[in-house]
């Protein structure tokens, strides 16, 4: 069957729209114009429903014409020498689902944001942001090679970071932000390396030149050895995207940001994507025993984890939080398991229920309250009967692990923090020796630091 | 045109030491003019070698492929600098240590021989000699060490002498490991507008490519390994230590000095991508680091407790713009995508990686760690609670808003269009490719 409309033009149109709605309004912003409320949510519903609209098409178009997946070449973003970065999009039934998931999401939460966030002093830096987190998270699912998925991949995490800062003029929010960009940046470097490495053994990033086949029974033809490295690098950054162990302890911390970024963040499409990296790469990691077994530890200890720190956690957002850690620490495990169809089943299924969950967590009492009504009063406690099966002295210890969140933030604090900072400090122990000196030479030592220039009169 | 573009600052260097103190009023639109003329002559001259492909040879001046961007990108700098800079900064030793400093960079790009470009070299180091602060001695003391080792390079007689006195020279101005311990010093005790450009000239890598290579072939071939190393040391050195400094001006100090670090470990991949990203990554890093250095100084004139990074001081309610100017200047610094810098990383760790794979593995950790520092000072400057001590404080005023803005949207249409910015430096890429490839065979 031939396509009515060129898949090309609605694949690329439906990613550039809120590219572009970003790129004007933070220009225009920039330059001194404010927008008034209206206009900017208006822009952002009607760029996002009629890239909701265009990704439908797509989808309905590829559906129809039977094919299982749909490649647009755009060219070359830039080159040099040997090396290329070619702009690829491709879509296959990987991610198709999750492409049109974004995109019906993302209008679902600029609608949403519109009424919740009415009035809010960072309305304009938050639908900014909805912007290009949609084009970030789009990008990622349409991306041809890991070179472009990095791209959108780095937005995702900014736009993340920023949005956790929100209402920055708390303190909390801001340290919870640094501690997430750091993990954040420490997981990159999986990706950032595994891509290279692709290039240095396969020669190209591409997922049609790497993987045979089509998904869900794609191969590869990468070695054990390098197979292992490369589905270890990539663990590594989905563990740190997907909140896992030992990055885990960053998604509760995440839930500082407003209620709607936190549910298509962290319910539904961000905290996805280490997910989608491990399922795009599945291939490489069908290859290695060795890397399919560390994904299968690390979503099990990361579900036992999340399920006894929901089950003490005391607000509602933070429980949402670890029970998305536990979901998809179970989804880890379906792909080290190579359940590929039923971990995007999971995917989907976990991203809508969850969305749900937390744009309704500001009324979570009130609904709890109706339902105990209804059920008369007697609304069951659940979990109840596995304290039958657990001694007394351990239902204590994993009670205290469940509070202390796994020790993960203090085991990160003692070997990995303090460590570094201790060596920063020793790095400029000369220059503090020579402040020190200035200080003791300073008349007035309560002046904040000796600069040139001084304030403005 | 290149004299033109040399002696504007020059006489405008010389009005302000003898008359700068009776037209206060006119300081910056003088300063301004020197430039603008200046900014004009250098695109004239590097008009004529992008579209002719050829050299401007002026006399003992002359402007190649590899000089051309980096006249007009500094004179450019230059004229956002004296547009952006704060009223308090506006006085006429400023000035003069600026068009200086613009004067003799423009002459180490255009020289033909050595001597021209020490010479140049030399007068870039006047204004630390102007700069009355005591605390300078380190600065001073290199930079005075650098002149000499560069005569000595002239004069010796054996290759090995020359060629290690022209590195060290290069080693000392650039600041890298262990000659590093200058730049914090010298940010913290100047006036952040001349200075920046200053360490953003980068006349060490230019010293490396343009005479380094063409004079001492085999002595390069030898030791480009081992300046590569150092330049990565201080990539990560600096890093690490910015993750702990808690003055504001030292740790964007620290910051420049890791990812300019860059620029000479990638020269050192010897393929097309890697010394491509290199220069690329020179253009980032002297756009984002003007950037920065300026928004931070606005920022620290309006509030100077904005020099301790101690505390958080919440000025993004007061000056959002100059908070969003910040935010893209220090995230394009560390590659964000979007930004001219994540093509230059690129293009910088796949050349790094195809020759030299611990260069590679080395070069993210370190811009991993610049961009928790970035978002650090961020952090502490913009975020969380203001003190109630705080006085009502403007935003960037229209000219201030125009000229960042300027150099936040090159380094965004560059990100989105990077091939524009490659293809300007792809000429010189591949002239230093051809001789470092003539050096292995």
């Amino acid at each position: 069957m031939n396509f009515p409309f060129d898949p090309k033009f609605l694949l690329a149109a439906a990613l550039s729209i809120p590219m572009l709605l970003f790129l004007f309004f933070a220009t225009c912003w920039v330059l001194g114009w404010d927008p008034k409320e209206r206009t900017l949510a208006n822009a952002t519903s009607t760029g996002f429903s009629v890239s909701c609209l265009l990704t439908v098409l797509f989808a309905v178009e590829l559906v129809l014409s039977g094919q299982k997946h749909f490649t647009a070449e755009m060219g070359i973003w830039f080159s040099s020498g040997a090396y290329s970065f070619p702009l690829t999009l491709f879509v296959d039934r990987l991610s198709l689902p999750l492409l049109t998931l974004t995109t019906i999401l993302a209008g679902v939460i600029g609608s949403f944001s519109r009424q919740y966030l009415h009035h809010e002093r960072g309305f304009f830096r938050f639908f900014l942001l909805l912007q290009l987190f949609a084009f970030g998270a789009m990008l990622v699912f349409a991306a041809g090679n890991f070179d472009l998925l990095l791209g959108g991949w780095e937005l995702v995490g900014i736009s993340s970071v920023l949005l956790i800062t929100f209402f920055h003029e708390r303190v909390e929010p801001v340290r919870n932000a640094l501690r997430v960009f750091a993990f954040y940046r420490i997981a990159d470097l999986g990706l950032l390396l595994g891509i290279f490495f692709l290039h240095h053994i396969a020669g190209s990033t591409s997922c049609i030149e790497l993987f045979r086949g089509e998904w869900p029974a794609q191969s590869s033809e990468i070695g054990l050895g390098s197979a292992t490295a490369l589905g270890l690098l990539f663990l590594l950054a989905a563990s740190g995207k997907s909140a896992q162990i030992p990055f885990c302890s960053w998604l509760p911390r995440a839930m500082e940001g407003p209620t709607p970024s936190s549910a298509i963040f962290y319910g539904a499409i961000s905290v996805h994507m280490g997910a989608y990296l491990l399922l795009r790469a599945q291939p490489i990691l069908a290859v290695s025993p060795i890397a399919s077994a560390v994904t299968i530890l690390v979503g099990t200890l990361t579900a036992a984890l999340g399920t006894l720190s929901h089950r003490v956690s005391t607000d509602a957002k933070g429980s949402l939080a670890y029970a998305s850690m536990t979901q998809l620490g179970i989804i880890f495990v379906e792909i080290g398991c190579g359940f590929s169809w039923l971990a995007i089943f999971h995917i989907i299924g976990h991203a809508a229920l969850r969305t749900l969950q937390f744009l309704r967590a500001p009324s979570v009492l009130n609904d709890y309250h109706h339902m105990h009504a209804a059920a008369g009063g007697q609304l069951p406690v659940t979990g109840k009967q596995y304290d039958f099966f657990v001694p007394k002295p351990m239902q204590l210890w994993l009670y205290r692990m469940g509070l202390e969140r796994g020790y993960l933030d203090a085991f990160v604090d003692r070997f990995i923090v303090n460590p570094v900072l201790r060596t920063s400090k020793a790095f400029g122990l000369t220059e503090v020796r020579s402040r020190i000196k200035s200080s003791v030479n300073d008349p007035n030592p309560s002046t904040i630091a000796p600069v040139a220039g001084g304030p403005v009169a | 045109m290149l004299s033109l573009a040399i002696a504007a600052p020059l006489l405008g260097m010389i009005f302000f030491l003898r008359r700068g103190k009776d037209m206060v009023e006119h300081l910056r639109h003088v300063a301004s003019l020197s430039i603008a003329i200046s900014l004009v002559a250098a695109f004239y001259g590097a008009a004529f070698v992008w579209t002719g492909g050829e050299t401007w040879i002026e006399g003992l001046l002359t402007l190649d492929s590899f000089g051309s961007i980096p006249l007009v990108l500094f004179s450019g700098l230059a004229l956002v600098s004296v547009l952006a800079m704060p009223k308090v900064d506006c006085t006429a030793r400023n000035f003069a240590n600026l068009l200086g400093l613009c004067a003799g960079t423009f002459l180490a790009y255009t020289a033909s021989d050595l001597a021209g470009f020490a010479t140049g070299w030399a007068i870039t180091l006047l204004p630390l000699f102007f700069e009355g602060s005591s605390e300078l001695r380190a600065p001073r003391l290199a930079g005075l060490a650098s002149v000499l080792l560069l005569v000595f390079a002239i004069f010796s007689d054996s290759s090995w002498a020359g060629f290690v006195c022209l590195t060290m020279a290069a080693l000392l101005r650039k600041g890298v490991f262990p000659f590093h311990f200058w730049v914090p010093i010298a940010f913290e005790k100047t006036s952040p507008a001349w200075m920046n450009l200053f360490l953003n000239g980068h006349l060490a890598a230019v010293l490396i490519a343009k005479f380094g290579l063409r004079l001492f072939p085999e002595q390069s071939h030898e030791a480009l390994g081992v300046i590569s190393f150092l330049a990565l040391s201080t990539a990560l050195y600096a890093a690490i230590a910015a993750l702990g400094e808690s003055s504001t001006r030292r740790v964007i100090a620290l910051l420049s000095l890791s990812q300019a670090s860059f620029i000479l470990a990638g020269l050192e991949s010897r393929n097309a991508e890697g010394i491509t990203g290199a220069i690329v990554h020179w253009m980032v890093v002297a756009i984002a680091t003007t950037g920065l250095t300026l928004v931070y100084r606005l920022i620290e004139a309006r509030s100077p407790q904005a020099a301790n990074l101690k505390s958080f001081l919440g000025l993004a309610g007061r000056m959002p713009r100059l908070a969003v100017l910040f935010a893209v200047f220090g995230l394009a610094l560390v590659g964000l995508p979007g930004t001219l810098g994540f093509v230059a990383e690129d293009l910088l760790f796949h050349g790094a990686l195809e020759s030299h794979p611990m260069l590679g593995l080395a070069l993210p950790l370190a811009t991993a760690m610049n961009a928790v520092s970035i978002l650090r000072v961020f952090a502490r400057i913009f975020l969380g609670k203001a003190p109630s001590t705080l006085p009502m404080l403007p935003d960037a005023y229209p000219m201030e808003r125009w000229a960042l803005s300027a150099c936040a949207i090159l380094l965004v249409i560059g990100g989105i269009l990077p091939q524009i910015a490659i293809d300007l430096r792809q000429p010189a890429a591949d002239a230093i490719a051809i001789l470092l490839a003539a050096m292995s065979q």
